[in-house]
């Protein structure tokens, strides 16, 4: 019953305990009123918006620029295409400048203002070129024929064979089993 | 039938036991704690108030359990200041008294941490000079008990609230509260013993 005095005040009280409560109560807690400056500045909950409004216009802003690139490098490559054909006879174009026919230069006025229709007719400019550039070793490798390949084969076999052979003559040297000592067996056969 | 009997006799113990443990958290587990806390962080800091008027003797008594009893008023003052300013970064608001709490341990060890001039309290300090009962001579005994008695005897005897009380407010288990409660009560009377013998041998 004395511990339930302790615990809540109720039940028995404890006259020990009832005299700390009132030796101690002395030292209690006196309310006064909280006095919060006027100036007091409140921080606020970070909200997901700001950041996440900031990616975003960053991503946009690269997809743009990216796709930008992409369109001016397009666009540019018919032109070097123009250029080299500028060095065939083009005479015959109808859309050709007039300064071109004015002045006689006909290449360095047709490398200057290619027609346009010509530009988007370009199969270069319609095709997308996805194809994969061959590496630097790939290069370097000669393709071999069927005949190169089964012989290569041979060789590779005949290189197993007798570096299986040459590990079970070591095993048996030192004395080991020779049971179900050849490694790769399933290679050589 | 003897194991019926005794079996009957532990579920009625239990249920006694039970009883009681939800009385802290069905008393004090106040949505007034979470509704506050929204109404200061949208703009009402009048109801600020209300939380530190539940609040205050809580932090009071945490400070009172370590810190010289003239610096108290003052650092309650100031823990509830940044409290206001640091509200938003309470994720929980059901857990103010917990966070306040908290702060309210901070803030007592910034302050030792911060004064330069310190005295070490000893034990040969406490012979010297026998209790009399006053109350701020028994505060210095309960001051050397462990930190985990220290905070719930000022909080049960200073501030005069109870068990579930002060489970309910600082988020202390009641299970944890009324060990501490037990223990440190019972190591207060021993040093208060020790304390009446020396000062009797003494005079």
């Amino acid at each position: 019953m004395k511990d339930n005095y302790l615990w809540d005040r109720s039940g028995e009280p404890d006259p020990e305990l009832q005299k700390l409560e009132d030796i101690l109560g002395t030292l209690r807690y006196e309310p006064r009123p909280l006095q919060i400056p006027t100036d007091i500045r409140l921080g606020h909950r970070r909200s997901l918006f700001a950041p996440l409004a900031m990616a975003a216009a960053i991503g946009l802003f690269a997809l743009i620029l990216g796709l930008g690139l992409y369109f001016k490098r397009t666009t540019n490559a018919p032109n070097l295409e123009a250029r080299q054909d500028s060095q065939a006879p083009q005479t015959t174009n109808q859309s050709q400048p007039e300064v071109a026919s004015n002045n006689g230069s006909s290449q360095t006025a047709a490398v200057k203002t290619p027609p346009k229709n010509q530009k988007l007719d370009s199969p270069r400019n319609l095709v997308a070129n996805n194809r994969r550039k061959p590496t630097r070793k790939e290069k370097s490798r000669p393709e071999l024929t069927p005949q190169e390949l089964a012989e290569k084969e041979q060789v590779l076999v005949a290189l197993r064979l007798v570096s299986a052979k040459l590990n079970l003559a070591q095993r048996r040297t030192q004395g080991t089993s020779p049971l179900n000592t050849i490694r790769n067996q399933h290679k050589i056969g | 039938m003897i194991e019926a009997e005794a079996t009957a006799g532990m579920l009625v113990m239990t249920q006694s036991f039970k009883a009681h443990e939800p009385l802290a958290a069905e008393t004090f587990a106040e949505p007034v704690e979470v509704e506050l806390v929204r109404s200061v962080l949208e703009g009402h800091h009048e109801r600020f108030t209300r939380l530190y008027q539940m609040y205050a003797p809580m932090v009071h008594g945490v400070l009172l359990a370590r810190v010289p009893r003239g610096e108290v008023d003052d650092l309650v003052q100031d823990i509830f200041l940044h409290a206001l300013r640091k509200l938003h970064t309470l994720r929980d608001a059901a857990a103010f008294g917990p966070w306040i709490a908290m702060i309210a341990r901070n803030r007592a060890m910034d302050f030792y941490r911060s004064s330069r001039e310190t005295v070490e309290v000893t034990e040969q300090m406490a012979i010297e000079k026998p209790p009399t009962g006053t109350a701020t001579e028994i505060l210095a005994l309960i001051r050397r008990l462990p930190e985990a008695y220290r905070e719930t005897l000022v909080l049960r005897f200073v501030e005069g609230m109870t068990g579930p009380e002060i489970a309910a407010r600082t988020g202390l288990t009641p299970a944890s509260v009324r060990v501490n409660l037990h223990r440190g009560v019972k190591m207060l009377r021993q040093k208060m013993g020790v304390m009446s013998e020396a000062g009797g041998a003494g005079q």
